[in-house]
């Protein structure tokens, strides 16, 4: 399957460029940023706050920390974190799909080999194995810090893993589709990124404007990717899965116009 | 069976017409010339066949597959113009990739990428960069990653356009030797190139088909010499050689280039190298029929 093959140089391509080995150490750097002077101190604040009955007295309905959700408060933070934080590196790292290989010209010697959809394809597939890579590296490094804080927690921390990744997945698959839709009509991954904000901001000025004007129009809060994160701040286990048709549904609608776009469009 | 059908297939871009209703039909073999004047056609005909661009109308069937098809990956290949590989990667990833979309397995791909390397002279090149080779052999790469797979059909859009004299001959050998099991289609504004790799020629202006046939036809080539003489006294030539028997008239096409009209052109040739010979004047080539510019852009 070209699929596959083209997907497998995608992540080739990320972890053998310069730029790709870049993008990585940047983020290790960040991540190790988030986990040392974030996730570890507010875990740790929590723990103590918690069991000194300090936290109730501070937040007294709990709002932010959802205290009983995850068995371990690193991962309550790193659930809470990650659904901002990997959405964002996904708006960066899935930029560059199919934009610089157009302009480039090293799109038409693709072109001759495979179909534009099965580049198209590919190229998500693969920007979703990269993504998937950074779920199960910055959960792995979570974890780790479980085992050493608190060794009795690990195991139902484990456990939870799946629940983890599978939503994070879910949760990251539309960004991933918009960026392939926006590397489709752009030149470049810069244009790219700025064609998925003005798309964005646009999209949320006209729901915005529509919502005030016909308030009964409730659906329209789940227009933009990134919508249910709202509701699933609040949950932590397979009840998470009764949210998967929004992403689900705006994968499809942004992988099939960008499919149509890049079927359409000259090389 | 023809290789290449094309059927009333017109391009339009706004008001701008790049081709216009062209009908072709072309059979696997030797070389075929497209040549044309800027904007004539050329890119746009090779990037429909190639499938980088959609007909307005018409149809492309190429090797039994509709245009820019699945079924083409491994038969057709091209040569697309001021298409680059990836300036970051190195030049043997980039085309075991290429071969390894064409089917092949990882080892299958490897050894291939070494052939199409060694055919064009690059071998030591699969760990370089492309951006880190002379204009030149990034061409020749080019055409490397045309021939993976040994493909029945290449399309080559200006192969030699800015190259050095080595390298387009190098290119121009290639294409000679490689087109005994394949079909090259070739684009380009040399015409003396083009004359002496190609059998047939399709002539494109204004997005129209002009002609299409062979290079050099046997009816002119009955009836007209060129000599090719640079540095010959053109006035003092052209008067003696209108006198040497079968010699019915001369007119200069370009300079040193004459174009010599006669009723026997065996006798009218061995009259022409007498009188070279007893006037001590050199030439550089005396041939049938006009030259392929002569052809498409003289006066007579």
């Amino acid at each position: 399957m070209k699929v596959f093959v083209l997907a497998g140089d995608e992540v080739l391509r990320l972890m053998t460029t310069r730029r790709g080995l870049l993008s990585i150490a940047g983020f290790v750097l960040i991540w190790a940023a988030v986990l040392i002077y974030f996730i570890m101190p507010a875990a740790s604040f929590y723990r103590n706050a918690s069991e000194s009955g300090m936290l109730e007295l501070l937040f007294p309905n709990f709002q932010f920390f959802y205290a009983d959700l995850w068995p371990t408060p690193e991962l309550t933070i790193f659930w809470i974190v990650s659904l901002y934080i990997l959405p964002l590196l996904a708006i960066t790292t899935a930029a560059d799909q199919t934009a610089s290989d157009r302009s480039r010209g090293t799109l038409r010697y693709l072109v001759l080999r495979c179909s534009r959809l099965e580049i198209y394809f590919g190229r998500y597939l693969g920007q979703v194995v990269v993504l998937l890579s950074v779920t199960l590296v910055t959960l792995g490094s979570v974890l780790a810090i479980v085992a050493v804080n608190s060794t009795e927690q690990l195991a139902p921390a484990i456990a939870r893993a799946p629940v983890i990744v599978v939503n994070m997945m879910l949760v990251l698959a539309p960004y991933i589709a918009l960026m392939a839709l926006v590397s489709v009509l752009a030149r470049t991954p810069r244009q790219a990124t700025l064609f998925a904000v003005i798309l964005w901001i646009s999209v949320s000025i006209v729901i915005s404007y529509v919502r005030s004007a016909y308030p009964e129009l409730s659906v329209l809060d789940w227009v933009l990717p990134g919508s249910q994160v709202g509701q699933l701040r609040a949950l932590s286990d397979w009840q998470m899965l009764k949210f998967a048709p929004i992403p689900l549904v705006h994968t499809a609608v942004l992988l099939s116009i960008g499919a149509f776009f890049m079927w359409r469009r000259d090389l | 069976m023809n290789i290449i059908e094309c059927q009333s297939v017109s391009k339009h871009y706004g008001n701008t017409h790049a081709l216009e209703s062209l009908d072709l039909a072309l059979s696997a073999g030797e070389p075929i010339a497209l040549i044309g004047p800027n904007g004539a056609g050329k890119t746009t005909l090779l990037s429909i066949l190639c499938g980088f661009i959609r007909p307005s109308a018409g149809e492309v069937t190429i090797l039994g597959h509709a245009a820019g098809s699945k079924g083409l990956s491994g038969k057709l290949a091209a040569l697309p113009q001021d298409a680059l590989l990836d300036p970051r990667l190195s030049v043997g990833r980039q085309l075991r990739f290429f071969a390894r979309l064409q089917g092949l397995g990882r080892r299958a791909a490897a050894i291939e990428v070494v052939r199409v390397l060694e055919t064009v002279d690059l071998a030591s090149s699969q760990s370089t960069r492309p951006t880190d080779l002379s204009h030149g052999m990034r061409k020749r790469i080019a055409i490397a990653q045309a021939l993976i797979g040994s493909p029945e059909l290449v399309l080559l859009d200006e192969p030699t356009a800015g190259i050095d004299p080595p390298n387009a001959k190098m290119i121009r050998d290639l294409v000679r030797e490689q087109s005994a099991n394949t079909t090259f289609i070739v684009s380009s504004h040399n015409l003396d190139e083009l004359e002496r790799l190609c059998q047939s020629v399709i002539y494109l202006e204004n997005g129209k088909l002009i002609s299409f046939g062979p290079v050099s036809s046997d009816d002119e080539a009955h009836n007209v010499l060129t000599l090719r003489a640079p540095g010959l006294d053109s006035d003092q030539f052209m008067m003696l050689c209108d006198q040497i028997p079968h010699v019915s008239g001369v007119s200069m096409t370009a300079q040193g280039d004459f174009l010599i009209q006669s009723d026997n052109e065996m006798q009218a040739s061995i009259g022409i190298m007498q009188l070279l010979a007893d006037r001590g004047w050199r030439y550089r080539q005396l041939s049938r029929g006009k030259t392929l510019e002569e052809r498409l852009y003289g006066n007579g």
